[in-house]
C-alpha cells in the first residue's frame, strides 16, 4: 500500500510519497522519506521491494552526483530518466533484478520546463503530466484526468494533491501515515508542509 | 476457459475421452474425462437494411487443421410451416460448435413452428429473439457452445438483427460478425456500415468535427460489403472459406444465394 | 493476458503505395487494463526514409529502439552513408536472432524507400527475427486480427500518398477501436521520395 504521486504544472513538479514504511501488515516507521534528490533540479521517488528500493535509489543518486562533480554540470531530468531506465532495464534481465517503481520529476535548468517521468520495475518509461504508482493509480488517475491542467500554479497543484490524498484516505484500507511532499522549481527542491492530520471520513 | 478461446491449437483437434496420468493414483484407479466441446471454425455476418436483412456465413466446417466439409451451412430459415421452410420469415445463423448449433437451430425451429400452429401467425423477431435468449440461458451451466445471430423484419418492416453470446446475453444491432473471423470483420463493419471514424471534411477540428451522417445502405451495397468482408476474412483466416451462403430477408420472402469463396 | 506481448498493448501497421509507403502506430501505454500514458509513440526513424515500428513489451520497445539507434549511428560512421531499409531489416533480423533463447518481446515492422531506386519497401518480423517480406501491408501488436481484417478489405495496389494516408488511418483507427489494449490516438507517417509527412490523429479517447 505504498503511495507515490507526481503532478507537473506551469513551473514546478510536485512529488509526494507515503510516510509509512511497511513490512507485510506491520508499519515499521511512520516518517519514512521515499525520495532522493539526484541533483539541484531533479527528484526521484521510489517504491517496491524493501531492500531493492533504497539500494537502487542510492546507486542512482551516487551516479547522478558523480556526473555533476566530474562535468561541473547537472544532467537534465530527461537525461537522468533515460539513464535510470537503462540501469533498470539491464537489471531486469540479470540474475536478480531490482523490483523498484519510480517517479522522476524535475525542472529543466535551462528551459525551465517542468517534467515528470513514470518508470515501473520492467523499466517501462513514460513522460507524463501526472502519475501514480501502485493502488494509488486506480484512485488518483481519474481525479487527475478530470482536474489537471498543464499550466496550473504550485498552489493549485497542492490543492490537486490534497484531492488525491483525501480520496486515498477515504478508500485505502490501510493508513499510509500521510505524505512527504516536495516540489521541484527552477530554484531547486523545496519541502512542502502538508497537513497529514486531516481526517477524511468514508461515506 | 478453453471453450471461449478461438485458438484451435490450444483447444486440441476434437472432443476426446482423455485418460488422466496414472502416476500417484491407486492401483487400477483411472480417471476418465469427457470433453464435450469442439470449435468447428467458420464465420457469420448479419447486416440490417431499411426494409431487408442480410444474413451470411461461410460453408467450411473444420476441426483443428482438417476441413471436414466444404459445404456445411450455418444460416437457416426458422419457423416455416413445413420442413422446406418456404414460408419462413426468420433466419438464424450459428457458429462455434456445429453440433450445438444444429441442436439449437432444431429447438428454436420447433418452438417457432408450435407458436405459428397455436397462434395462426408467424413469430415476430422481437418475440423470437427473447425466446432464443431464454433457451440459451436455460443451459447456463452446460451451454450450447454457439454464437447465434437472429435476423428478420420488425413490426414496422425494418431490418432487425439480434446477436447473442453462448449463454443468452443479447442485443439488437445494425450489424454483427460472429465466429472465428469476427475480430477481422467487425471493425470493417463499424467503418462501412456505421461510418465510424468518418467525418465531414472541413467541418472543424477536435470536438467540432461532425460525424458523417448514418443512413441505411441499399441491398446492392450490403451484398458487396458482405462479399468484401468474407474475401478479406478468407485471405487471413484458415478456418474460413469454400462457400458464402447469403439469405436476404424481405417482405416478399427469403432469397438464398450461394457464392464461391477461395478453397485454399 | 500475462503474455509479455500483451501487458502494455499497442498496434502498428505499414502499407505500400505507388512510389510511397506509410507506417502508423497507436499511442497507448497501459498496464493490463489500466492506461498509464496516451503519448507513447511506437515508430522510430533511422534515416531519411527508414522507419521502424515496435509493438510488444514497452520496456523492450524502448531498449530495442535505443539499441538500433546505436547500431545505425555506428553504421553511418563506418560506412559514411545512410542505412538502406533492406540493410536495416537484415540488421534487425540478425540482432533479434542473437537473443534466440531469451528474446526481446517485440514485433517489429520496417517501412521505407530504397535510396537508389525509390522502390517502396516494407517487412515485418517475429520476436526472434524471422522476416516477413510483404508486397501489400504488415501489421503487429495486440490488434493484429482487427488490422488484418481492415487492411485486407481497404487496401488496394498503387494508392497515391493521400489515398494511402486515408487507407492506413482508417485501417488503424477502426482496428484499435475494437481492441481494448490499443488506441488513444495515432501517429501516421507518409514517406515519399524526398518528403516525409507526419500526422497526429486524435481518434477515440476511450
Amino acid at each position: 500500500m505504498e503511495v507515490l504521486l507526481g503532478i507537473t504544472g506551469k513551473d514546478f513538479t510536485l512529488i509526494a510519497a507515503s510516510k509509512a514504511a511497511m513490512r507485510g501488515a506491520t508499519i515499521l516507521k511512520a516518517s519514512d522519506d521515499k525520495t532522493r534528490q539526484l541533483n539541484k533540479h531533479t527528484l526521484m521517488a521510489y517504491s517496491g521491494e524493501a531492500g531493492d528500493t533504497v539500494q537502487f535509489a542510492d546507486y542512482i543518486q551516487a551516479n547522478a552526483q558523480l556526473y555533476s562533480m566530474r562535468n561541473e554540470t547537472d544532467l537534465s531530468p530527461s537525461a537522468l530518466a533515460h539513464f535510470v531506465r537503462g540501469e533498470l532495464a539491464t537489471s531486469l534481465r540479470s540474475r536478480n533484478p531490482y523490483n523498484v517503481n519510480l517517479l522522476l520529476g524535475g525542472v529543466d535548468p535551462i528551459t525551465h520546463k517542468s517534467s515528470l517521468y513514470w518508470l515501473d520495475y520492467l523499466a517501462s518509461l513514460a513522460p507524463v503530466p501526472y502519475a501514480a504508482h501502485g493502488y494509488a493509480q486506480y484512485y488518483c488517475l481519474s481525479i487527475l484526468d478530470k482536474h489537471h491542467h498543464p499550466d496550473i500554479t504550485l498552489g493549485q497543484g497542492i490543492k490537486l494533491l490534497t484531492l488525491c490524498t483525501d480520496e486515498l484516505k477515504r478508500r485505502l484500507p490501510i493508513d499510509f501515515k500521510g505524505m512527504t511532499v516536495k516540489a521541484v522549481t527552477k530554484d531547486g527542491v523545496v519541502d512542502i508542509q502538508f497537513d497529514d492530520d486531516k481526517v477524511v471520513k468514508a461515506a | 476457459m478453453a471453450m471461449f478461446s478461438q485458438n484451435p491449437l490450444l483447444n486440441g483437434a476434437s472432443y476426446s475421452f482423455s485418460e488422466a496420468p496414472k502416476f500417484n493414483a491407486p492401483e487400477g484407479a483411472r480417471e476418465h474425462r469427457f470433453d464435450p466441446y469442439t470449435d468447428n471454425g467458420g464465420s457469420t455476418l448479419a447486416i440490417a437494411g431499411a426494409d431487408f436483412t442480410i444474413m451470411a456465413g461461410d460453408t467450411r466446417l473444420t476441426s483443428g487443421y482438417s476441413i471436414n466439409s466444404r459445404f456445411h451451412p450455418k444460416v437457416f430459415k426458422i419457423g416455416g410451416t413445413t420442413s422446406d421452410q418456404s414460408d419462413a420469415t426468420l433466419v438464424l445463423s450459428v457458429v462455434g460448435f456445429a453440433a450445438d448449433g444444429e441442436a439449437l437451430k432444431e429447438r428454436l425451429d420447433a418452438i417457432c413452428k408450435m407458436y405459428r400452429y397455436r397462434h395462426g401467425k408467424p413469430m415476430s423477431v422481437k418475440a423470437c429473439a427473447q425466446r432464443l435468449s431464454t433457451i440459451l440461458y436455460q443451459k447456463r451451466f452446460f451451454p450450447y457452445y454457439a454464437y447465434a445471430i437472429l435476423g428478420g423484419l420488425d413490426e414496422e418492416g425494418k431490418g432487425a438483427v439480434y446477436s447473442y453470446d453462448p449463454v443468452g446475453s443479447y442485443e439488437r444491432e445494425q450489424c454483427r460478425a460472429g465466429g472465428a473471423a469476427a475480430s477481422l470483420i467487425m471493425p470493417f463493419l463499424d467503418n462501412q456500415v456505421n461510418f465510424k471514424n468518418q467525418f465531414i471534411p472541413g467541418s472543424g477540428e477536435g470536438h467540432a468535427l461532425q460525424e458523417r451522417e448514418r443512413h441505411p445502405l441499399s441491398r446492392q451495397e450490403v451484398e458487396t460489403l458482405v462479399k468484401d468482408a468474407f474475401d478479406g476474412a478468407v485471405e487471413r483466416h484458415i478456418e474460413v472459406g469454400d462457400g458464402l451462403q447469403m439469405m436476404i430477408i424481405t417482405k416478399e420472402g427469403i432469397e438464398e444465394v450461394v457464392l464461391p469463396l477461395k478453397r485454399d | 493476458m500475462s503474455s509479455p506481448f500483451s501487458i502494455n498493448g499497442g498496434a502498428c501497421v505499414a502499407m505500400v503505395g505507388k512510389d510511397c509507403v506509410a507506417i502508423a502506430c497507436d499511442l497507448r501505454l497501459g498496464l493490463q487494463a489500466l492506461t498509464v500514458s496516451n503519448n507513447f509513440p511506437k515508430i522510430f526513424q533511422y534515416g531519411d526514409n527508414v522507419f521502424l515500428g515496435l509493438t510488444g513489451l514497452a520496456t523492450d520497445v524502448a531498449t530495442v529502439s535505443d539499441l538500433f539507434r546505436y547500431k545505425v549511428n555506428m553504421y553511418r560512421l563506418r560506412e559514411e552513408r545512410q542505412i538502406a531499409p533492406r540493410t536495416f531489416s537484415n540488421l534487425v533480423s540478425s540482432s533479434l536472432y542473437e537473443r534466440r533463447f531469451g528474446p526481446w518481446f517485440v514485433s517489429p515492422v520496417v517501412a521505407g524507400l530504397d535510396p537508389k531506386t525509390g522502390q517502396p519497401f516494407i517487412c515485418g518480423f517475429d520476436s526472434i527475427g524471422c522476416i516477413d517480406f510483404a508486397k501489400d501491408f504488415i501489421v503487429s501488436g495486440t490488434a493484429t486480427e482487427q488490422l488484418f481484417g481492415m487492411c485486407e478489405s481497404l487496401w488496394e495496389p498503387d494508392l497515391g500518398p493521400d489515398q494511402l494516408f486515408e487507407t492506413i488511418s482508417q485501417s488503424l483507427l477502426n482496428a484499435v477501436d475494437r481492441d481494448a489494449l490499443s488506441g488513444w490516438g495515432a501517429h501516421v507517417y507518409i514517406i515519399e521520395k524526398d518528403k516525409v509527412t507526419k500526422r497526429l490523429l486524435k481518434g477515440r479517447q476511450d
